[in-house]
């Protein structure tokens, strides 16, 4: 299944460390291009196994902290935080203890390290919680690390610029390999929210995910065709299919080229029809790179960064100032919706006090927290007042998680107690802030007529719509193969919302990720959707691809995508039509 | 002489990554000889300075908790743990 975009044909190298034994037997199973092996020694071995045990294992307690350090420098807070339990674990006294007590019971170094975290691993894989569960795979890639330590291997990395093959490849690994080295991902397990996928999708090469039987099946192969966007990979392909990749590698190379030729261009289709292509940012920081990216504003200024990793709640001043930067960015002309903080539920805070809830995604998130916690979305609402007034600007602003009519009533009235609150100190304020919604949750797509006459626009988030649709969490891996918008019965509720918006005359907007596809682009687009907004990378692909067809063809596409039973007959459609007007000869190759 | 105190989690993730780090730190940083048992799900008493115990003890936000202390700093140590759990296990604690 498709991870990240991009088409390679390049040497593969199996990464094999973090799965199975680990062991030196194992490591070099997997050892394409390792330089040293298990049968140069390492120091001292023999003399004293144990020492070596203890000196190896301090050696990546210290690796794996460095490596938090670097994460937290790159602002990556989340993967600081795995190595740094990985770093504990290294050092972790009952784990060595185990290893130690192996070895003297006379068992092979190496083996009781491994053996001694796959036991740690197996007692964390059974317990009822998936986020411990989660963490055994941590402890014998640390095992593992430990290992080629001690036998003086150096990380296992290749040689030479190759393709990645894995069950899966742990962040410690992912973060580890020098990015020229890595032309794609092809893994096993994964998903397309694995880390190795945002990884990749950073450093902008191919990755596929959910690829079963791959490890078992490359046996023997030295060279591997991927295709990121198809999800298709072939095995020693014959010179006939290599030439046939490179020239989709090529067409790739052009077509993202020409699309970056149009930049600065409002989004619209070869015969005029207009769409508003905008940008989803994550803070102030990530303005400029928006506006480099031609986008013409903000679809989604999303404002968790102010409220995790905190022990209270930001206060109105600490919001006010990376509002206001970001609309002083964008300016007066340029629309910037702000998102109310969508937390709760699986983004659960200490400051909260929430309960733990069964079904996170189904609990108290976002606005369902003004239940218990209605200043927290007051103050949030303050602070925006109080941003645009000294910027000058007409703030728009939605709320997440919009169920019913009286949560979009709810938001109304917490905007006019916000403002009524932020005029009585005196501030210049604007005279309207633009209120929406996410329409994420079925009942307000269903709803969406009502919901229309109270709001000022729409903006559907796919992901979540998927994921409430086909009743799919969309965090479990197994369940990936549900988590496809183009899926026809989220077509249709998208449809849904755009008639129900249209009876009153108010736009609609997508902020999902389908938004930055340029295949869903084109099939919303046909739906009637006035904006899309994406991630800064993905605007080029998204108007290039909109500018190579017809209002009439878009039409005709939408028509047809409703009608279809399946995503895949969806997707079809669409790259049929991109492969028709020239544009997406790359993005088209035979289903 | 052994001192122990029972103890309530009360944060939102119960002793899970940062969490169990600050708990497993706190407790390194005395002579004595700590244990945690997870009292609601009848796990343990395991070695309350190791990450991976602690972890496998599997506490969840509300669990109640045992821990004990066997050493010179004792006292001190159930003390921390005790201020520690108070303050719902802050992940932000300056940790040198």
């Amino acid at each position: 299944m498709p991870g990240a975009g991009g088409v390679v044909v390049g040497p593969i190298w199996r990464y094999a460390g973090g799965t199975g034994g680990g062991t030196a037997g194992s490591t070099a199973a997997g050892a394409h291009g390792a330089r040293a092996r298990a049968g140069t020694e390492g120091p001292d071995h023999a003399a004293d196994p144990a020492a070596a045990i203890r000196a190896a294992a301090d050696e990546a307690g210290s690796q794996l902290e460095a490596l938090a350090a670097r994460m937290r420098d790159l602002g990556r807070g989340d993967e600081a935080g795995i190595f740094d339990a990985q770093a504990m674990m290294a050092t972790d006294p009952e784990l060595l203890d185990a290893a130690v007590a192996g070895v003297q019971a006379g068992a092979d170094p190496a083996a009781s390290v491994t053996a001694a975290a796959a036991a740690a691993a197996a007692t964390l894989a059974a317990l009822p919680d998936e986020l411990l569960a989660a963490r055994a795979a941590d402890v014998r890639d640390v095992g593992a690390r430990i290992v080629r330590l001690m036998n003086g291997v150096a990380m296992d990395l290749p040689d030479a610029p190759a393709v990645a093959i894995a069950d899966d490849l742990p962040p410690s690994v992912a973060a580890e390999l020098p990015p020229g080295l890595l032309l794609g991902i092809a893994l096993e397990g994964g998903s397309a929210t694995a880390h190795a996928v945002i990884l990749s999708r950073g450093l902008g090469i191919p990755a596929v995910v959910g690829a079963t039987g791959l490890v078992a099946a490359a046996g023997g192969a030295t060279t591997i065709a991927m295709d990121g966007e198809t999800g298709e990979l072939v095995l020693d392909p014959d010179p006939a299919e290599t030439a046939e990749f490179a020239g989709r590698a090529a067409a790739l190379a052009a077509r993202r080229l020409a699309a970056a030729s149009l930049r600065g261009r409002p989004g619209a289709t070869a015969d005029g029809a207009r769409v508003v292509l905008l940008a989803n940012i994550g803070g102030p920081d990530e303005a400029a790179r928006a506006i480099d990216a031609g986008a013409e504003g903000v679809g989604l200024f999303r404002t968790e960064f102010l409220f995790m990793k905190r022990q209270s709640a930001p206060t109105e001043a600490e919001q006010v100032e990376p509002y206001r930067r970001v609309f002083e960015a964008f300016g007066p002309e340029r629309q910037v919706v702000v998102r109310l903080a969508d937390i709760g539920g699986d983004k659960g805070l200490p400051y909260l006090g929430l309960a733990p809830e069964a079904n996170p995604f189904l609990g108290v998130r976002a606005i369902r927290l003004a239940a218990g916690s209605r200043e927290l979305l007051a103050t949030q609402l303050r602070a925006i007042w109080r941003a645009a007034g000294r910027a000058g600007v007409t703030p728009s602003v939605m709320a997440p998680m919009v169920t019913t009519l009286a949560d979009a009533q709810l938001l109304l009235d917490l905007r006019d107690e916000a403002r009524a609150a932020v005029a009585a100190s005196g501030e210049p304020l604007p005279a309207r802030m633009e209120t929406g919604i996410m329409v994420e949750v079925p009942s307000a797509a269903i709803m969406a007529a009502e919901l229309a006459g109270v709001v000022d626009f729409f903006s559907i988030g796919t992901n979540d719509l998927t994921q409430y649709t086909l009743a799919a969490d969309r965090s479990n891996p197994a369940l990936a193969y549900l988590q496809d918008a183009l899926h026809p019965a989220v077509l249709r509720l998208v449809a849904a919302v755009v008639a129900g918006a249209d009876g009153a005359g108010i736009p609609v907007a997508v902020c999902g990720e389908l938004a930055g596809d340029p295949l869903g682009a084109l099939v919303l687009m046909g739906l009637g959707v006035d904006e899309l907004s994406a991630d800064a990378g993905s605007l080029d692909g998204v108007r290039a691809a909109i500018a190579s067809v017809t209002r009439a063809q878009l039409a005709e596409l939408a028509r047809r995508a409703l009608a279809a039973t399946d995503a895949a007959a969806v997707r079809l459609l669409a790259r049929d039509l991109l492969a028709r007007v020239g544009s997406g000869a790359a993005a088209g190759p035979r289903g | 002489m052994t001192q122990s105190a029972e103890l309530e989690v009360r944060n939102d993730v119960g002793l899970h990554a940062r969490p169990a780090a600050t708990f497993v730190k706190t407790a390194a940083r005395f002579k004595a000889a700590i244990t945690i048992s997870n009292l609601t799900a009848g796990k343990g008493p395991v070695n309350a300075k190791s990450l991976l115990a602690v972890l496998g003890c599997g506490v969840a936000s509300g669990h109640r908790i045992m821990v004990s202390a066997e050493g010179e700093d004792e006292e001190a140590a159930i003390a921390a743990m005790r201020t520690l759990a108070d303050r719902g296990f802050p992940t932000d604690m300056p940790q040198n």
